[in-house]
């Protein structure tokens, strides 16, 4: 499903000259689950973010699905994501004036759902994710393990291919961080693909493989058993 | 998606009161300014549109030279028409209309003293004064009917059918009412209440065919594709051609519809007009609107921070920057519509005194499709004025900056919101500098001398028995010691009715084309006005009646015509010979804002039209109106009684500055309070991101006063540039309104001066209320947040 080849991002500031990612190479196949990891500043979250078509890399390949995005224009990669893609944050991220249909509602609205449709698949996604009664609260009103699973029920309303989770339990206590973890697995089994990146060996437990990242290389690749 | 763009609007408003307050009231405050002035514009521009032949009415012009300078004025001869008729084939009509006079209307018991005009009968074919009573192609036939409007109908005959009944025209002949006319729209040239027929005129003798006679307004209607200028061509000859007397004057057509915007001449071609007002107008309603949406402007983009998130989140789930701008315009839009709805409001609450102020009868039409239609795009052009810079800016952000939580805007004025600041102040400051401008200019000329004394002084004019009686009148005035000293006039001291160049005089300079002013008073003028004599005498019949022949000059008349010793001098005039007796200072006759001209005043053989009266300003004002009450009643029964003080009416003169300095100080108010408010914001906005900062140096031991310049230098310095770029710019438009006036004042430095004060010292207020605010907050509170 993805496969990025020799991929460079260097930022640039007046001063300093910034290696985001060097070179970096590696494949992820339709229907797996992988976690990156590696400490603070090694690229991960620039690696997520041109892998979601939220950046784009100064060199090397990014096939996806077969066709190469790296040269797409914005129009085009919000175009591409907004049919494929789905994401989680460590803050969550909710739009705090919506309320929690209206923030799940969201990416159908841009995608062209009509209004009947949406409801129906609006319930059916939060039913899915227990929020259902929370329907009409606002994103301050929730605890941050129901914010999150209202993100999640976000990312996936749209029936994404693949979904990046960007330390999706950093904010959470460990049994809320543990439901979300379990929401993604299950989503990885019903045939999402999903790439998380993750502090957290616990989490990274969850998954099939797990990138390790140092200096925007990946070190070392491990099969979870 | 609409629906979710208004609801995110909506909850944002509600979520940030505070800014929603400034937005919408700056906002509601420009957009009313910016419809009253329209509906101003909308109203000057319509004068005279409504007929519906308006593109083939023309009116007679002529053109000639005097006193050097070629100008242009539309009274005719009454036999132009005529004239008019054999040799422009291009005419279809002509119609004469005399000026608006003032006639006592009586019906039976009830008399009205009302403006009417004497019109051919083509009259309300060529216009389009349509009647809800009788036939506009019959209704002026005879010489002996009249056209009334329905206010006056409802005046004279109640709810009574006015048709066919008798109205009495100055206590003498009786008309006909053969039809009524619909009221007259407020922005028509003409004001009448009634219509007589020009047949009427002839009757009574006043139809001469005299080409010198220049007393009345031609318009001419042209027939349908006739060439405008094949008529014009021949209407240049008409003058040489049947007036021997003037072969170098021209006559020309001038089209009505360009009449009250553009008829003012110079040199004998149009020179703008009122069109000027409406142009400076109309850029001022758009400043004022644009400083609204500056206000909104700033504010959301000082506030994107807030927004930023949203942005972000959004453009992760799949929106495009289109999406986000259509949403982000959709919202100012949103602004604009609760905001232009509440200037409807203040709208409706100023009218009436935006009404009086340029004395109009303004309304807002709210039944008209229009007139939504024109509001409608209005809030939308607004809406998308104030959102275009927000949209385009919030829609840019990246989400991968903003939502790592990396994304923080610098803390100082960035240079976008700088130049809109500048903008607002600069306009302001202009606003002031005029206002202070227009306002010494009003002061100087109300200041200058007038030359004669206005205290208790005052007229009535000599209308219906006055003439006939005038003596018993004014015996009567003096015995009862009701006024010291009466004079009759040829018109009010404060206006000039009469000038010529036909004087003649021993030594004058042959082609000299001198214009004097002409005056004819009956005897004491000196002493009734409180003139100032510097040779010679006032008139006096009683010791000498030969005085009725007599001539006053003013000092510049004197000088004008070259005489070394004045009296005694004989001047020839209308086929008379008067001899000077005196030589008084000049007064000022015409406009205070203009040097004084060259004035003749002849005796009790000129013609008269009002009795002037210095009254005993022992006896109180109320006492004096209702002693002459009474004595005018008992010789003019049939005619209302109507004194005018001299001083109130000298006071109208500067009618037109005092307007002019009022709109501009009203102006200046409204732009210093909407840019204020935003000012207000953007500090509330800075000194909220700049707390831990101030938290900081206080700790260190920083002053409350340097942290209050701290935060309030950067403002200022906007304001010191706005003047800067100001002070040029007025001073360029001052200079050229003074220009206007031959009496003007000085246009000093400190004017200039005292106006960047004060828009500093308003600045710094608004400013420093904030940064004192935060400056004397105890930092543990601000140390401790985060």
């Amino acid at each position: 499903m993805i496969k990025i080849t020799g991929l460079e991002k260097i930022y640039r500031t007046e001063e300093v000259e910034t290696v985001a990612l060097n070179k970096l190479s590696f494949e992820v196949k339709e229907g797996e689950f992988v976690a990156v990891m590696g400490p603070s500043g090694c690229g991960k979250s620039t690696l997520l973010n041109i892998l979601g078509l939220l950046d784009d890399p100064d060199a090397g390949s990014f096939l996806f699905n077969g066709i190469e995005v790296a040269k797409f224009n914005e129009r085009k990669r919000a175009d591409l994501r907004k049919h494929n893609i789905g994401f989680v944050f460590q803050s969550f991220n909710l739009i705090d004036e919506l309320t929690v249909f209206e923030n799940v509602e969201l990416p159908l609205i841009y995608t062209g759902v009509k209004t009947s449709e949406r409801k129906k698949i609006v319930e059916n996604v939060l039913d899915k994710m227990q929020i259902m009664h929370r329907r009409n609260h606002y994103p301050q009103q929730l605890s941050g393990g129901q914010q999150q699973r209202v993100a999640v029920a976000r990312a996936v309303v749209n029936n994404p291919k693949l979904i990046l989770a960007d330390e999706p339990t950093g904010n959470l206590d460990s049994s809320n961080g543990n439901e979300v973890m379990q929401l993604l697995t299950d989503l990885n089994e019903q045939g999402t693909t999903i790439i998380m990146v993750t502090h957290s060996e616990h989490d990274a437990r969850y998954s099939h493989r797990v990138i390790r990242m140092l200096d925007g290389q990946t070190v070392m690749e491990n099969i979870m058993a | 998606m609409l629906l979710n763009y208004f609801k995110i609007a909506f909850r944002n408003l509600l979520k940030s009161k505070g800014f929603s307050v400034i937005n919408i009231t700056g906002l509601s405050i420009g957009m009313a300014s910016a419809i009253l002035i329209i509906l101003w514009i909308n109203h000057e521009v319509q004068y005279d549109q409504f007929h519906e032949k308006k593109d083939r009415i023309y009116e007679a012009w002529n053109r000639s030279t005097f006193s050097n300078k070629l100008q242009s004025w539309n009274t005719t001869p009454k036999i132009l028409a005529k004239a008019m008729q054999q040799d422009l084939p291009e005419v279809e009509k002509t119609a004469r209309v005399n000026w608006q006079d003032n006639y006592l209307l009586t019906v039976g018991e009830k008399s009205v003293a009302i403006d009417g005009n004497v019109v051919d009968s083509t009259f309300l074919d060529v216009f389009s004064f349509p009647l809800s009573k009788g036939n506009v192609a019959t209704a002026l036939q005879d010489p002996h009917s009249m056209v009334i409007t329905e206010k006056l109908a409802r005046n004279l005959f109640g709810d009574e059918n006015p048709m066919g009944k008798i109205v009495k025209l100055n206590n003498s002949e009786n008309f006909t009412v053969t039809g009524v006319a619909k009221d007259l729209p407020d922005n028509s040239r003409f004001k009448f209440e009634f219509l007589i027929p020009w047949a009427y005129q002839r009757t009574i003798g006043n139809d001469d065919e005299n080409w010198g006679n220049n007393s009345t307004r031609t318009y001419v209607l042209l027939k349908q594709n006739a060439s405008f200028d094949a008529a014009q061509q021949k209407m240049k000859g008409m003058r040489k051609k049947y007036d021997p007397s003037e072969p170098e004057g021209e006559m020309f057509l001038y089209p009505i519809s360009r009449w009250r915007l553009y008829s003012s001449f110079e040199n004998g071609v149009e020179s703008g007009g009122l069109i000027e007002f409406v142009r400076i107008f109309c850029s001022i309603a758009f400043f004022i609107l644009l400083i609204a949406c500056i206000n909104f402007m700033n504010l959301s983009t000082a506030r994107s921070e807030k927004r930023a998130k949203e942005v972000g989140i959004r453009k992760v789930v799949g929106a495009q920057k289109g999406n986000l701008i259509a949403q982000f315009l959709g919202e100012s839009v949103l602004i604009a519509l609760i905001a232009g709805l509440l200037s409807l409001m203040i709208v409706q609450l100023s009218l009436p005194a935006f009404n009086n102020l340029t004395r109009k009868h303004l309304i807002v039409d709210y039944s008209s499709m229009s007139f939504w239609l024109a509001f409608l795009s209005f809030v939308i052009l607004t809406g998308v004025i104030a959102g275009s810079y927000p949209a385009f800016y919030l829609s840019s952000f990246r989400p991968t900056s903003v939502l790592k939580g990396t994304f923080r805007k610098i803390r100082a004025l960035v240079t976008p919101r700088k130049v809109l600041v500048v903008v607002q102040f600069s306009f302001a400051i202009i606003l002031i500098m005029s206002t202070i401008v227009v306002r010494k200019q009003l002061k100087h000329a109300q200041d200058r001398q007038t030359g004669y004394e206005k205290d208790n002084l005052g007229y009535h004019f000599l209308t219906g028995d006055l003439e006939k009686n005038y003596l018993l009148v004014k015996q009567e005035l003096l015995a009862s010691g009701i006024a010291s000293s009466v004079s009759k006039t040829s018109a009010p001291l404060t206006e000039g009715w009469s000038d010529s160049w036909g004087f003649e005089w021993a030594g004058k300079a042959p082609g000299d084309k001198t214009d004097f002013d002409r005056f004819c008073v009956d005897e004491s003028l000196a002493k009734t006005a409180g003139l100032q004599l510097v040779k010679g005498r006032d008139f006096d019949l009683q010791q000498f009646p030969t005085d009725s022949l007599a001539i006053l000059l003013n000092e510049s008349a004197a000088k004008a015509m070259g005489f070394k010793d004045p009296i005694g001098q004989l001047i020839r005039d209308n086929g008379k010979e008067w001899h000077v007796v005196g030589v008084f200072r000049d007064f000022i006759l015409h406009s205070p804002f203009y040097p004084t001209r060259p004035m003749v005043v002849e005796g009790a053989k000129g013609w008269f039209n009002v009795i002037h009266m210095k009254l005993n300003g022992n006896n109180g004002m109320a006492a004096n109106l209702k002693n002459m009450e009474q004595i005018f009643k008992k010789y003019n029964p049939a005619y209302p009684f109507d004194f005018k003080f001299v001083d109130e009416e000298y006071a109208n003169k500067f009618e037109d500055e005092k307007r002019i300095a009022t709109l501009s100080g009203l102006f200046a108010a409204l732009t210093i309070f909407i840019s204020c408010l935003g000012l207000f914001g953007l500090a509330t906005y800075m000194t909220s991101t700049r707390v831990k900062e101030i938290g900081v140096r206080k700790v260190l031991g920083a002053s409350v006063g340097s942290i209050t310049s701290l935060l309030s230098k950067d403002f200022i310095k906007l304001v010191a540039v706005s003047f800067v770029i100001a002070a040029p710019i007025a001073w360029y438009a001052m200079s050229k309104w003074l220009d206007d006036y031959p009496y003007r004042t000085a246009l000093e430095w400190w004017l200039f001066a005292i106006a960047g004060l004060l828009a500093l010292m308003i600045a710094l207020v608004t400013v420093s209320f904030q940064a004192i605010k935060a400056a004397i907050a105890n930092p543990v509170h601000s140390l401790r947040s985060e």
